[in-house]
């Protein structure tokens, strides 16, 4: 046998045995009935079994940044701990304030607020819940001295300056009268366990979790994935569904098509043009409904054209928003009036909105003065759901007017959020698109924080409107401030102190046999889902 | 010795290359828009509150205090805190760097085993029906857009035939392989496989194209020299000729691409990760840059730097052990 034929048979051999375990491999990888780490703990083992059918997996836009619940501001963040946490007054799906850890609560006087505790309710860790948990939870928010925390969320609970416990009651102050203190607890402040926070070092309370929840951490795997099980002792009864899955997939198309593969069970965020893909299979549906986000576009009162009340109006009557949730949102937009959501606490329903009229829009612009201005759109670039089209759409309507010129400029968001926030008014673009979300259901902070003099993002100033909103941030009667509030709006919406544009929708993907109704805080809870 | 001199050198060399690229990571931060306490301040902050976070977050600094204390830090191996997550950022990267290492290597043996006999066969059948297609393919491969690949692989394969999976990491290459040993349980490894196969695929074709065109235009200038003719006279089978000979000869400037290519794979899976939800560096920096999380951006930017340098040390030295007649 000469050398090159040895060499020759061993090169045979070799890819012989190479083709033979490729052929095993691929084997192995390929075919529905692989066992698989994939996503379901009920399969670690290799061993599937019931507890598959209980599991659900969920993928939203980006993973938790820490799992402290006092040290961050991402919904996205919110959606992973409120599976566990949860705050101390509870909400309806229509929003009304009902029990949770809280059983009753009531202002005892204009700077103080008795909330009674629920008794029995038990840590995931071990320990029951306690009044002074609930304190030292709101202290940690409101106190950078407290909770060795100093908590971005500190405006979330505007107002109150501590908490404390009296007779087994939790009283909450303020620095002045506050209607928003009971609104504000029942979307902020997830509860924790004062004794097991101060045991642990920061990273530690980033990286575990102990709260009174439906599901107790089973892994967190920062960037990957956050896995939880059902908690035996939850105090309204163990969930439905044994296990939960959240993770991460920033592209919509990876999520979409995890959804349609049928490897998740949830997708959120779906954008509209992949709804009818969804529904189109038989596997899988869209869930939808209203946000808490309005989109708008504000203008500047201090400056020319938009100091002109016609001007405004005219911009409103510009845009065809029909249209636009129409054909750019596939029908997944609500019109808005006025800066409140429908629904809210102070919402104005005799308001219509600004109606599609560009003879108006034309005839205002000349009563303006304005004739022929030139006007530019800063927009922040896929910062919202389909915003770049509506606004590249708002534009065009506008541009359309035979004596206004609009154009668009995209902008990166942080710069143009910079600009917004530094309390300077003269930084702040004249005409620009911005989402505006607010989870407390009351009109107060979406007018507030725009409308009036003194806030970090002030766009608008009128003595009348300022006089109505500032009357509402400390009127106690319900009814009095809810009718403030609601004149409040009729008269933003009568000086267009906006271009008002949709409320966003939340559009969910879900497998069939996952049943579950979104509602419009944004978070998917696993413990109000259940599976067929 | 010589190889002992010439590693100091390049290290030496590398070592100013490295805090090149510290340098201008670090300028970066200056250049662009927006800051970091826009998004860690609350929505409504006031000035003073403002002004506080950025001196929580030392950006209150002139800028050479900041350069200074951030080498001083390096130095010492830390990063910084990532202002979003409140931890150190380099553990932070550490724990993203083996996914995306995987996916470079994956993606480099995907380009191996399909570019190089691709390559050879293009050569040896030349304007024969298997050259044209190679060429197709690497016109093709060299041209498509890898998150254009990617998503309409994971129609096809994943959404429309169900074979792999469309996204993610359940188990990364090292507990896979420990699974393997010491539980004698294969499903670590396989699923491993399972989910590589479309992200390796997507990112090595661009590489896999480069190369057949590479390995193609060097076979025959190889089969064209006189000591393949010599070769063939001695009355060596042809496949001798082709892979021993000739190929061996060609693979040395395909070899030292095959480095360099690894350092761009492991900065430009980006795109690969995105698309397949690959928790990897890639990933982590879309994260932070979106959130001017700049510890984190300027410590993952720093680990791909480092990378590029010590693979292009690594392959000098390689070059020169497979072709003695390069001198260090």
């Amino acid at each position: 046998m000469t050398d090159a034929d040895s060499d020759h048979l061993s090169r045979r051999a070799y890819l012989t045995y190479g083709a033979a375990g490729t052929a095993v491999a691929l084997a192995g990888c390929a075919g529905d009935d692989v066992e698989d780490l994939d996503d379901d703990p009920a399969t670690d083992d290799g061993t599937p079994g019931d507890e598959e059918e209980s599991h659900i997996h969920i993928a939203q836009t980006q993973n938790p940044t820490t799992l402290d619940p006092h040290d961050h501001r991402e919904t996205t963040t919110d959606n992973v701990l409120f599976q566990a946490y949860e705050v101390s007054i509870g909400r309806d799906p229509d929003g009304n304030l009902v029990e949770q850890l809280v059983t009753d609560w009531e202002p005892l006087d204009e700077q103080r607020y008795r909330l009674e505790i629920r008794e029995g309710v038990p840590f995931h860790e071990g320990g029951e819940l306690l009044p002074s948990d609930v304190a030292f939870s709101i202290n940690r928010v409101v106190d950078e001295d407290a909770g060795n925390l100093s908590s971005p969320q500190a405006d979330q609970l505007a107002g109150v300056t501590g908490a404390e416990v009296e007779d087994g009651d939790v009283i909450v102050h303020t620095n002045e009268a506050n209607p928003m203190v009971f609104a504000n607890l029942a979307s902020y402040c997830p509860i924790v366990q004062e004794e097991w926070v101060m045991d642990r070092a920061s990273d530690e309370v980033a990286e575990e979790i102990n709260g009174t929840g439906p599901y107790q951490l089973e892994e967190f795997v920062d960037g990957e994935h956050t896995d939880f099980t059902s908690f035996a002792d939850y105090w309204r009864g163990e969930a439905e569904i044994e296990s939960v899955r959240i993770d991460a997939s920033e592209e919509s198309s990876t999520r979409v098509n995890s959804l349609r593969a049928g490897e998740i069970d949830l997708a959120t965020a779906v954008p509209p043009t992949d709804a009818g893909g969804i529904e189109g299979d038989d596997d899988t549906y869209i869930a939808d409904g209203p946000s808490t986000r309005i989109l708008m576009l504000p203008m500047r009162y201090d400056v020319e054209p938009f100091d002109s009340q016609e001007f405004r109006q005219a911009l409103n009557y510009a845009i065809d928003l029909d249209s636009i949730i129409s054909n750019v949102l596939s029908g997944f937009g609500d019109a808005t009036s006025q800066p409140t959501l429908e629904g809210y606490f102070g919402h104005n329903d005799d308001l219509d909105p600004y109606p599609y009229d560009p003879e108006r829009a034309e005839e205002l612009v000349e009563e303006s003065g304005h004739a022929g201005v030139e006007i530019e759109l800063d927009v922040p670039a896929g910062r919202y759901l389909q915003s770049d089209e509506i606004a590249q759409a708002c534009v065009n309507f506008i541009d359309d007017l035979d004596n206004v010129n609009c154009e668009i400029n995209m902008r990166d968001f942080g710069e143009l959020a910079g600009q917004l926030l530094d309390g300077d008014i003269t930084t702040t673009p004249p005409f620009f698109l911005i989402g505006w979300g607010n989870t407390t259901f009351d009109a107060q902070q979406n007018l507030l924080p725009w409308l009036t003099e003194g806030t970090s993002q002030t766009t608008f100033v009128d003595e009348e409107l300022g006089d109505l909103i500032g009357q509402a941030e400390t009127e106690i009667d319900e009814d009095a401030r809810e009718q403030l509030l609601m004149d409040a709006s009729e008269r933003a919406h009568d000086l267009a102190v906006f271009v008002f544009l949709n409320r966003e929708y939340l559009i969910y993907g879900l497998n069939e046999r996952l049943s579950w109704d979104p509602t419009p805080d944004e978070y998917q809870r696993a413990y109000e889902m259940s599976l067929q | 010795m010589a190889q002992y001199q010439f590693l100091i050198r390049r290290g030496l060399q590398g070592l100013f290359v490295v805090w090149g690229v510290v340098t201008v990571v670090f300028l970066l931060r200056f250049m662009t828009p927006g800051s970091p306490v826009d998004f860690v301040a609350p929505l409504d902050a006031g000035p003073e509150l403002r002004a506080q976070i950025a001196r929580n977050l030392g950006l209150d600094q002139p800028i050479y205090v900041q350069y200074g204390q951030y080498m001083f830090g390096l130095i010492q191996g830390d990063m910084g805190f990532s202002y979003i997550r409140g931890r150190p950022a380099s553990g932070i990267i550490v724990s993203r760097l083996p996914a995306t290492l995987e996916l470079a290597f994956a993606a480099t043996v995907v380009a191996i085993i399909f570019s190089i006999p691709l390559g050879v066969l293009s050569a040896t059948r030349r304007h024969e029906p298997t050259d044209y297609a190679a060429t197709a393919f690497s016109l093709v491969g060299i041209s498509t857009p890898n998150f254009w690949l990617g998503i309409m692989l994971i129609l096809l394969v994943s959404v429309g035939l169900g074979i792999l999976p469309t996204s993610r990491r359940p188990i990364g290459l090292l507990p896979a392989i420990e699974m393997l040993l010491f539980q004698l349980d294969t499903v670590g490894v396989r699923t491993w496989i399972r989910h590589m196969i479309l992200p390796a695929i997507t990112l090595g074709t661009y590489f896999t194209a480069m190369i057949v065109r590479l390995t193609r235009s060097g076979m025959l200038d190889q089969l064209g020299q006189p000591y393949v003719e010599a070769a063939r006279a001695k009355g060596l089978p042809e496949t001798l000729v082709t892979y021993k000979h000739a190929l061996r000869n060609t693979m040395i400037p395909i070899i030292t691409v095959l480095g360099l290519q690894l350092g761009t794979l492991i900065g430009g899976a980006v795109i690969t990760e995105f698309v397949f939800n690959w928790p990897g560096l890639g990933t982590l920096i879309i994260d932070a840059i979106r959130v001017r999380d700049w510890p984190i951006i300027q410590g993952a930017l720093i680990v791909i730097g480092v990378g590029f340098v010590v693979i292009n040390i690594a392959v000098d030295a390689l070059y020169a052990r497979l072709n003695p007649r390069v001198d260090l």
